[in-house]
């Protein structure tokens, strides 16, 4: 187990007041939250910082955090030496707020896990509704599909423990579904108590990232490399879509970054998104003495400053 | 770890095939009533029908509901707060796409 610096995490000295390691949360909270964020890490920082600061904002657990001692590195091997919370008592208030109690080793091992407190159930009650993110193809977008998808989820036991239960679905992705859509799975969330109806299981939709596609609602982005001739006296190539490949005229005299938009080749629906293929253009390489001398030829060939227009 | 049957099922796609209540809305992001109705006040989420017993919420509002969920949750933000939000969070996603249209990553 690794031990962690919560001090560093939130970027306080040990000696900082309640104020300021309140302060300096939420002003790193705001900064990684996930949903405010894009930064690739900024779901784990945030995690790392509620855990910071449950034990920090609570005078019981940074004293009995603070009495192992500052010695200790982010980063380095860590056992809790035996008995090392004696003469603590914590009051048991709910860690489990924020991201729904998932902790590290490290601070399950000092604090240990805590059931999440939510309302007591009813005896007769619906189960409670799950949510779940799936990543698909985008072609599954346009052609739609039947994926299997494994979900964990934690249950209790018949002693009360939460144990893992992992499942398989297998779930029919309809045509012309769209990144950040939500699919209902009616009765597939928690089962319901005391004869009552189980949940509903809610899947968020999220597109695998693909080397060559990007999309924005329905609409999908590809970029083409071109060669120098093929832009400037126009051609007709085989370009990629996620349906396979199509044939695009190329017109004369196209510049690096135009856009080409293919009407209705994006994700299927009333209406249809587009497709918008970028130009670029791709320098051959000079590494032959036949290339450098059609370079040359160019180069005659052209009165040609690039760095003229700027002055206009 | 135990394993279950493998079951094939169909969903819905909430955002067009789903109308939500205000107590199916409640169930679905696990919120309380009285926040929903405190975003709905503060027009976070912009329900059919008058009265909070005929609100039909487009199924749009559910992502909206999480997100408004977890912003006052995790940063403690009011109602007001909630919607200043995700107006800026609606206005920076359309700016974004605005530079995907034109060539920008």
């Amino acid at each position: 187990m690794k031990f962690k610096d919560y001090y560093e995490i939130l970027g306080v000295p040990r000696s900082a007041t309640q104020d300021d390691v309140k302060h300096a949360y939420r002003k790193l909270a705001r900064k990684y939250h996930p949903d405010v964020s894009k930064d690739a890490d900024a779901e784990a920082r945030f995690k790392e910082l509620g855990e910071a600061y449950a034990v920090l904002k609570d005078p019981e657990k940074r004293a009995a955090y603070d009495q192992m001692g500052s010695q200790w590195k982010t980063g380095q091997d860590f056992q809790p030496p035996p008995g090392w919370d004696a003469g603590f008592e914590f009051s048991g208030a709910d860690f489990g707020a924020g991201l729904g109690g998932d902790h590290s080793d490290f601070f399950e091992a000092l604090f240990g896990r805590h059931a999440k407190s939510g309302p007591r159930p009813h005896m007769h009650a619906q189960g409670q509704d799950h949510h779940a993110k799936v990543l698909i193809d985008l072609a599954d977008a346009y052609r739609g599909a039947r994926r299997g998808i494994s979900l964990r989820m934690p249950m209790l036991d018949a002693q009360g423990r939460v144990t893992m239960q992992e499942r398989t679905l297998e779930v029919g992705i309809p045509k012309g579904i769209r990144a950040g859509q939500h699919l209902r799975l009616a009765g597939q969330g928690a089962p319901g108590l005391g004869g009552g109806a189980a949940g509903d299981l809610y899947l968020e939709i999220a597109f695998k990232p693909d080397p060559q596609f990007r999309a924005d609602g329905r609409d999908v982005y590809v970029d083409l490399p071109l060669a120098p001739w093929e832009a400037a006296l126009g051609t007709s190539v085989t370009a990629p879509t996620p349906e396979g490949q199509v044939q695009l005229t190329i017109p004369p005299g196209s510049a690096a970054g135009r856009q080409l938009r293919l009407k209705g080749r994006g994700i299927p629906g009333t209406p249809p998104g587009d497709l918008y293929v970028t130009l670029s253009i791709a320098l051959p390489p000079a590494d032959s003495e036949a290339a450098q001398e059609a370079y040359r030829a160019m180069g005659k060939a052209f009165d040609f400053n690039p760095r003229a227009q700027k002055k206009g | 770890m135990k394993q279950a049957n493998m079951t094939s099922i169909e969903g819905r796609v909430v955002e067009e095939q789903v109308q939500l209540t205000l107590v199916e809305l409640c169930q679905a992001c696990s919120a309380e009533e009285e926040h929903v109705t405190a975003w709905v006040f503060e027009g976070v989420l912009e329900p059919a029908g008058d009265s909070p017993q005929d609100w039909r919420f487009g199924g749009e509002s559910l992502r909206r509901a999480r997100l408004a969920l977890r912003l006052s949750r995790d940063l403690e933000i009011n109602p007001p707060g909630v919607a200043l939000a995700l107006d800026l969070l609606d206005e920076i996603a359309a700016l974004r796409a605005r530079l995907q249209r034109v060539g920008v990553r």
